[in-house]
């Protein structure tokens, strides 16, 4: 009988209800097992942007909150990351605009003298400590274009809907993140 | 702008691998010829290597536990009130029934009389509720 249910369009086998319909009927499991799911990568994005943890922290809850009381209006043919992750930069930035010494893209920045620490971390030869540091000099925006792209894996297209921003803006975003980095390497002698 | 200038420009997208395929290609040609280019494009790679490797901070232990148990209430109490709004609403009919029923079999006075014991208790009932309600997520903040 399984069998025949398992092949036979007479026989609707029910799916089991997605996440996302768990998550609507506010089944605490569900919501437990999503923030569980994306922590590491939703809390790494947080960090990346804000720079600090206590702000990371309290943008995370924020987020999941957000998502509690949103989620019926979540069209379930879009992706579940780009709309989490939209809702998460809506929060950082809204964090970010508050904070007056905040550059979020300033064109014409310009690269700071390296800190002692990263100094320190090119003694120590810790490639992924002197990434950090070169880019927690980034304004905001480049360092969120590259952690989308390079950290969270996310496409062209995926960023743009995630930030909001047409897809040159995206490209130009990450050229000059990385183009910034790569001269303050060139300049540590690193690079 | 040179060939070379335009294809400058296009090495860090190619190490991130955000160029189309004729782009890539035009990068490819040149790099081949351009020690320049190549080393730059080299350094890129370096760069997007290290920054798709780069250890994830790690969020602290109470985090997940402390969201999950914020977002579960938030949750509870959007369930509450759907349930408390569809019990008010049924409580309203029943209520206008039952009054047009006895103002049909008894008279006007008793319908009154129904209509203003029922609206007392219901008014008692929705203070407790409220009452109940918010001592109940008083204790859950406190959990």
């Amino acid at each position: 009988m399984i069998y025949e249910a398992a092949i036979d369009e007479r026989f609707p086998v029910a799916e089991p209800p997605t996440q996302v319909a768990r998550l609507r009927s506010g089944d605490p499991a569900a919501v437990a097992e999503a923030v569980g799911q994306y922590r590491q990568r939703l809390y790494r994005y947080f960090v990346r942007l804000v720079r600090d943890q206590a702000s990371a922290d309290d943008l995370f809850q924020q987020t999941w909150l957000h998502v509690v009381r949103q989620l019926h209006r979540y069209d379930s043919a879009r992706s579940f990351d780009t709309w989490l992750f939209a809702i998460a930069h809506n929060a950082a930035m809204d964090l970010l605009r508050r904070r007056p010494a905040e550059s979020l893209e300033d064109h014409e920045f310009a690269l700071p003298a390296p800190a002692q620490d990263a100094l320190s971390a090119v003694l120590a030869g810790e490639r992924a400590a002197i990434l950090a540091a070169a880019m927690a000099e980034l304004p905001a925006l480049y360092r969120e274009a590259l952690t989308l792209r390079f950290e969270e894996g996310m496409k062209l297209e995926e960023i743009a809907e995630v930030t909001g921003t047409p897809l040159s803006t995206v490209k130009s975003r990450v050229r000059r993140g990385l183009e910034a980095m790569k001269q303050r390497l060139c300049k540590e002698d690193i690079l | 702008m040179s060939d070379h200038e335009s294809v400058r420009g296009l090495l860090a997208l190619s190490a991130a691998g955000l160029l189309d395929p004729d782009e890539e290609r035009v990068v490819k040609e040149h790099v081949s010829q351009c020690g320049a280019c190549a080393a730059d494009l080299e350094a890129y790679g370096w760069l997007s290597a290290g920054l798709s490797n780069m250890p994830a901070p790690q969020p602290p232990v109470y985090l997940v536990s402390r969201t999950a148990a914020l977002v579960a209430a938030e949750a509870d109490r959007r369930q509450g009130a759907v349930f408390a709004g569809g019990a008010a609403i049924f409580a309203c009919v029943f209520v206008l029934l039952i009054g047009q029923t006895l103002a049909t079999a008894v008279g006007d006075s008793a319908a009154l009389a129904w209509l203003v014991w029922a609206s007392i208790s219901s008014v008692l009932g929705a203070a407790c509720a409220l009452v109940l309600a918010s001592r109940r997520r008083l204790e859950r903040s406190i959990v």
